[in-house]
């Protein structure tokens, strides 16, 4: 084993050597946070148990959160197919070249890639400022969010919106609050929430979810299925080209084959919680069930209200919603049985919006921002029923005693 | 009466090198020392000083609130050193033995008498409370008194194999515990395990229960948790099974034999076994034989000592000693490990094999856990797959991750809230979550797990001992 400890250590000297020798010092020593999170990004440090357990869990937080971006990575990717393939079959003068997928993969590939540069560069900005000021080291935190951000908003989005809208949820989602770990609302949902609100005509419509070409900021008209039912007409494409994601809608959501991917592997590995993926969906399923029971009651025949309720797992950023966002650990509920309601109520309210609120054509969003408010009251409410159960017994006893 | 208990949330951790069932008497090593660290929350009065000749049970120091909790020499010999530490801190009493000599006393028969005797040859600092994990006040009267009879932490010794041949000794001191406490005295064994079928024939007043299933089934917190937890007020008083059989033949010849049976254990080492030592030995002589490692035969006994860590307990809530160290006082497991002291290149995105984790982060999540048995075929080569050592794989986080805790925490508690109140330390709401019902040692996994690397034992130590003093105060 020592000896492997050697090799080990030795097969990076170089680069080990170069960091040891460059610790920031003296007028430089200010820089500690930024020297430490590229230290630590290279090598994971060298430190040992110092107190209690001697032995730790192979898992940290860096491990942890890159778990979740190679899950985002099957929707990443068809996202980026996606962007591309609209594009073309919307334009003319459509190439039909034995080459159009990878044509349509190298077109939104280009569309994304700025735009994912200009949230980490946005978001990791601020959160090395912050830790340097704070003397804290850089959180891991930002690498999902960062990811999540660009894959969530209509792809014509101006990136200097992106930019602001990167730069409001990193601060007033996050920082303000503690940094990782303290923040009570998903930043990336506050991201997109901020773009939803500051410019609803960029967020919403039919005339953002295409790209015209490739840099600008134009549209091709193209309307997205939750916006065809918000205007009372049953959704254009099918279920199967909506469960393959072959449809206009934000840039990384549409596809619920490749989000559920991404769900097995969060599952496998168990970062993410299967209790609020499942509670989400059964809550969502239920409320569409209701309303599809209350259509005949209530005489109301549009098109909403009969869907049949697997639609609203297809459409818009349920699934998306369901498998990244609910589960995010820190916004979540943090009781097994608080994750149940809190997931529930998520996917129930989701479809509630969706089809009561013609205003606001996609739920989800608004739904798990509400509901990351009320977790803190769902596990008070959970804990609470813990702490009676407790108090009872000691009155028990100390009953038993007296006699 | 008898019940089986299990336990569904937990973990046993697949670390190689467990002990051989061979045993080795060392009971002819030189040195001992008792340690008031040992002692939780102890304020020791020094009785003796260097030079002085002190016989088995004569008392080295006490504690300053309670004159009558004595702590006691193991040995016949001289008192070679008190090592004290910052501000004067008592670390140890050193004791040089030169004498077989043992200590026999009148037989007792009441209670007043056993307690007399066991405060007399300081056995009685053995007993330990719950909560606050103390060692145990005279004055009490505990609702219950707790024995587990196997240990389930990694690489633990064998209680089986420890307790052959002192069966008898080990009734005795069941018989006498019972007459310490109005209440009941609980053991607890594995299902089907043998020392439980040799204990089947008492028949005075003891409740014998069955626990199964992964670490931590045989920490003592997790049987209170599951038979009769601690409220507000209550106390109850736990003892190690070799104590018992201390105790056992204390009660039934008169004679105090300080001995014990411990494992020496870890992934690394020569030749995991069992030794029998009495209570205090210095390690020193047992640590630089399994230490000097024949395959890499450069390596000198200062060179091993470097790279390994010796703790006295399990590795999961033991204490790190210095390699010429001494046992600690309720320990009966010395464990080695690696130090983990090296730079893993990208450790957090490479795949790791070899890396062991609750979660399945890691390629390793893959390959099954512990000893793969398709079958019933037992596959060896799965059980040595890991690589143990003290890295902590990471650095120190705010708390993220939820759900883990849970997973490895068979209490009625909420760990994650519970651990919190801790941090901001809200007495009240400790309370209400149920921080009598828990000792440090109860979160060793938990710790474990933890993506936050945070230190959890501390923190639940700290936590307990604020309440205590408040409570004195």
């Amino acid at each position: 084993m020592s000896e492997k400890l050697k090799v080990k250590s030795e097969k990076f000297k170089g680069l080990s050597k170069w960091f040891e020798t460059h610790q920031p010092k003296g007028k430089w020593s200010w820089l500690g946070s930024t020297y430490e999170a590229f230290h630590t990004f290279a090598f994971t440090p060298n430190r040992v148990t110092s107190k209690g357990s001697h032995i730790r869990d192979a898992v940290d937080l860096k491990r942890a959160m890159i778990t979740v971006v190679i899950a985002l990575i099957p929707a990443m990717l068809f996202g980026m197919w996606n962007i591309g393939y609209q594009h073309y079959i919307s334009v003319p003068e459509t190439l039909h070249s034995s080459l159009f997928t990878l044509h349509c993969f190298w077109f939104g590939f280009l569309r994304m890639l700025p735009m994912l540069a200009v949230s980490y560069i946005v978001g990791l900005g601020i959160e090395f400022t912050f830790a340097q000021i704070r003397h804290h080291e850089v959180n891991e935190g930002f690498l999902v969010t960062g990811f999540l951000i660009p894959m969530i908003v209509p792809v014509t989005t101006p990136l200097w919106q992106l930019a602001l809208a990167t730069a409001f949820a990193v601060i007033i989602g996050k920082e303000v609050f503690g940094g990782t770990g303290m923040n009570f609302l998903n930043p990336a949902l506050v991201a997109r929430a901020f773009l939803f609100f500051s410019y609803p005509t960029r967020m919403s419509g039919d005339q953002v979810w295409i790209a015209a070409d490739l840099w600008g900021t134009d549209a091709i008209a193209g309307a997205t299925p939750l916006a065809e039912l918000a205007a009372g007409i049953h959704p254009s494409a099918s279920a199967l080209d909506m469960l393959i994601g072959t449809i206009p809608g934000s840039t990384c959501e549409t596809s619920v084959i490749a989000i559920l991917l991404g769900a097995i592997l969060l599952l496998f590995t168990g970062i993410a919680s299967w209790r609020i993926m499942l509670s989400v969906i059964l809550g969502g399923g239920l409320m569409g069930l209701l309303f599809n029971h209350l259509s005949p009651l209530t005489s109301n025949l549009s098109p909403y209200f009969q869907l049949p309720f697997y639609y609203h797992y297809l459409m818009g950023g349920f699934m998306f919603g369901a498998v990244f966002m609910a589960t995010d650990p820190v916004t979540a509920a943090q009781t097994n049985i608080g994750k149940w309601i809190y997931g529930f109520l998520i996917g129930a309210f989701a479809v509630m919006l969706r089809v009561l609120n013609s205003a606001y054509p996609e739920g989800m969003m608004l739904s798990i921002l509400l509901m990351n408010c009320f977790a803190p009251l769902i596990d008070h409410c959970v804990i609470a029923r813990n702490i009676k159960r407790r108090q009872k017994r000691a009155r028990i006893q100390s009953k038993v005693t007296a006699q | 009466m008898t019940d089986t208990i299990t336990i569904r949330k937990g973990l046993d951790i697949p670390i190689g090198g467990a002990a051989e069932k061979r045993l080795t008497d060392a009971r002819n090593i030189a040195t001992y020392a008792v340690k008031p660290t040992d002692f939780v929350g102890l304020t020791p009065k020094l009785l003796v000083e260097e030079g002085d000749a002190v016989k088995v049970g004569d008392a080295l120091f006490c504690d300053k609130n309670d004159e009558r909790i004595r702590f006691t020499s193991p040995v016949t010999g001289q008192v070679k050193a008190i090592v004290r530490g910052e501000k004067r801190k008592l670390l140890e009493v050193v004791v040089e033995a030169n004498d077989n000599a043992s200590l026999v006393l009148e037989v007792p028969h009441t209670a007043e008498e056993i307690k007399a005797v066991m405060l007399r040859c300081g056995l009685w600092t053995m007993l330990r409370q719950r909560p606050f994990g103390t060692a145990a006040n005279p004055n009490d009267q505990p609702k219950a008194i707790f024995v587990s009879g196997f240990s389930s932490a990694p690489l633990a010794p064998d209680y089986d194999f420890v307790m052959q041949g002192r069966e008898e000794f080990l009734k005795k001191g069941l018989d006498a515990l019972t007459k310490l406490t109005d209440g009941k005295v609980h053991i607890c064994f594995k299902p089907n395990q043998n020392l439980s079928k040799q204990l089947s024939t008492l028949h005075f007043p003891l409740s014998t229960h069955y626990v199964k299933g992964p670490h931590p089934a045989g920490n003592i917190g997790t049987q209170i948790a599951h038979i009769d937890p601690i409220n507000k007020g209550e106390v109850v008083w736990t003892m190690n099974l070799q104590d018992v059989a201390v105790l056992g033949e204390l009660v039934s010849t008169g004679i105090y034999n300080p001995e014990k049976i411990i494992a020496v254990a870890g992934p690394n080492i020569k030749n995991p076994h069992y030794y029998r030592v009495k209570t205090g030995a210095s390690l020193k002589d047992i640590t630089s034989a399994q230490l000097l490692n024949t395959d890499y035969p450069e390596m000198d006994a200062h060179n091993a000592a470097q790279q390994n860590r010796v703790i006295s307990g399990d590795i999961l809530s033991g204490t790190q000693i210095a390699a010429d160290g001494f046992l600690g006082v309720y320990d009966d497991l010395v464990s080695i490990l690696p130090e983990g002291n090296y730079y893993d290149f990208m450790g957090w995105l490479m795949p790791g094999f070899k890396k062991f984790s609750f979660s399945r982060t890691f390629l390793s999540g893959f390959l099954p856990k512990s000893t793969f048995k398709p079958f019933g075929i037992r596959i060896p080569r799965f059980a040595s797959l890991w690589k143990f050592d003290t890295n902590t794989h990471g650095d120190e986080r705010p708390l993220v991750f939820t759900g883990n805790f849970e997973r490895v925490f068979p209490f009625d508690i909420y760990p994650t809230q519970l651990i919190k109140a801790c941090i901001v330390g809200d007495i009240e709401l400790m309370e209400n979550l149920g921080i009598y019902e828990v000792e440090p040692e109860d979160f060793a996994l938990c710790e474990f797990v933890d993506t936050s690397k945070t230190n959890i034992q501390e923190i639940i130590r700290e936590a307990l001992e604020k309440i205590r003093k408040e409570g004195k105060g």
